[in-house]
């Protein structure tokens, strides 16, 4: 079959692989209908998850399931299904109290060693191991193009909201406008933000997120610290959101936080070091929360259910719809931030 | 905006901050200060501001300001570039805003410090063991006529 696999440090390339089969009787195997590239991909392409050459690319697609072991229960061939980029056994403590990405046996589909040499879903198929915890039937009223959003990048938005915790009258900041950005400004003003302030300097990425309702700054011309304060009587941001993942954007959520305010950082860190001074956080009552990977079967109903209800829509962030053929090229707009969202569709 | 009676200066007019005629006349203020002599005495060490970006306030472009004190005496004073900064022995970081309100006495350095809205590199409790030379240091901009760039849009 038919998939997007490493070509080389940076570079990825289609190439011909073995089909997946059922291999274990918790196996089920999905025909994949559309794939994206994430921005996750792209650190695990540049060194930040030790992928090798070979390796089969991507974390996030929906399908129909094709085959199922026998002891999978919940879907049955045929289904339409999201998989979850985080890959769990469903069972442990971890997974029982909602912090599924922390199981010991967790693996996350394309990202290599890292990601415990998962198969990723940028393929004509997947095999997706431990299907009754993995997979999540897509209700007709969700097309595919918002349904591949369930196994990332929407319950990543939808956790960082809820950790983010908007009272009313309170002003969040999110630092970054990639698609976990828009769409967690989407979440915050679904869950009572008074004002969301979205920082970036991506003036398309910025029309975006103002046309959510969200106050859009461009960082290049406005310093997003002193825009946070004019904006609060001095304060600063009740709630920030980091969305990147760089040191910057971190030193850029901890300079727009009020005293006492909460830091939720939902970027993807690797072996990134900054200099903190404790004193400072300790003066200032920081309360910075890391969200690490996204449990994603903590929160992929609650998205789900935002997305039918209308609180979110993802859709307009797909800025290129791709064959598979393609992905060299939505892998090269995206490293060019050409593109919000790359979809794929083998 | 006038100068206080009594110390030496080498312009008439309020200078632009930040500018390196704004850094020279706050040297000369600053080594005319017996009270900053006294406070100071014990210090050594060259400071680096930077004072960031902030296009909509007139400020295009980060700038570094520098003075070099030592033992209550400011021996240099000016605008340096990023890589003389990152020599110096301490380095303050802040918006121009926040600069802004230091020098017109809205923001306490050593308070600023500690809520991170002037961001120290270098020995924190050093510096903020320094409090009679701080404030001593910002009265002292107030006699420095000063030209703010947003207001001069």
């Amino acid at each position: 079959m038919r998939a997007v696999v490493v070509a080389a440090p940076g570079a990825v390339a289609l190439a011909d692989v073995p089909a997946p089969a059922v291999e274990d009787p918790a196996d089920a195997i999905v025909r994949v209908t559309t794939a994206a590239i994430c921005g996750s991909d792209l650190h695990f392409l540049h060194g930040r998850a030790p992928v090798t050459a070979g390796d089969v690319m991507g974390h996030e697609a929906v399908g129909i399931v094709t085959a199922v072991g026998n002891a999978v229960t919940r879907v049955a061939e045929g289904d339409r299904v999201v998989l979850s980029f985080v890959n769990t056994c469903g069972a442990c403590w971890w997974c029982t109290h909602g912090q599924h990405a922390l199981c010991d046996r967790s693996r996350v589909f394309g990202a290599g060693a890292f990601g415990g040499h998962l198969a990723g879903t940028q393929a004509e198929a997947v095999r997706v191991p431990g299907a009754d915890a993995n997979l999540l039937l897509v209700p007709d009223a969700i097309d595919d193009e918002r349904a591949v959003f369930l196994g990332d990048v929407l319950p990543t938005a939808v956790a960082s909201a809820a950790m983010a915790a908007p009272a009313a009258g309170e002003t969040v900041a999110v630092v970054g406008a990639g698609p976990v950005g828009l769409l967690t400004a989407q979440a915050l003003l679904g869950a009572g933000a008074d004002r969301v302030v979205v920082l970036d300097r991506e003036p398309e990425r910025l029309a975006l997120a103002g046309s959510s309702g969200a106050l859009a700054v461009d960082v290049r011309e406005r310093d997003p610290e002193m825009t946070l304060a004019g904006l609060t009587e001095d304060r600063g941001a009740d709630a920030v959101v980091e969305a990147v993942g760089s040191v910057d954007a971190f030193g850029t959520a901890l300079d727009v936080v009020r005293r006492g305010g909460r830091v939720v950082v939902a970027g993807m860190y690797a072996g990134d070091v900054t200099e903190l001074q404790l004193g400072v956080w300790w003066a200032r009552a920081l309360q910075v929360r890391f969200l690490g990977l996204c449990p994603v079967q903590a929160w992929w109903e609650a998205a789900r259910d935002a997305m039918l209800t209308g609180t979110v829509d993802p859709a307009p962030l797909i800025s290129h719809r791709l064959d598979l053929d393609e992905a060299p090229h939505g892998y090269d707009l995206f490293a060019r931030r050409a593109a919000t969202k790359v979809l794929l569709r083998p | 905006m006038g100068l206080t009676p009594g110390y030496p200066s080498s312009v008439d007019g309020p200078m632009a901050f930040p500018s390196q005629a704004w850094f020279d006349e706050f040297r000369t203020h600053i080594n005319a200060s017996d009270e900053y002599r006294e406070a100071a005495a014990d210090w050594e060490g060259d400071i680096a501001f930077l004072i960031k970006a902030e296009p909509d306030k007139g400020v295009p472009t980060d700038v570094w300001g520098w003075l070099d004190l030592w033992h209550g005496e400011c021996r240099g004073a000016g605008l340096i570039d990023e890589a003389r900064a990152s020599n110096a022995a301490y380095g303050i970081t802040a918006p121009y805003t926040r600069w802004k309100d230091v020098l017109l006495g809205d923001l306490d350095p050593i308070k600023g410090m500690m809520q991170g809205k002037l961001k120290v590199r270098g020995d924190l409790p050093t510096i903020v063991r320094q409090v009679r030379a701080a404030t001593e240091l910002v009265r002292l901009t107030g006699e420095v006529p000063t030209a703010f760039p947003d207001e001069a849009r």
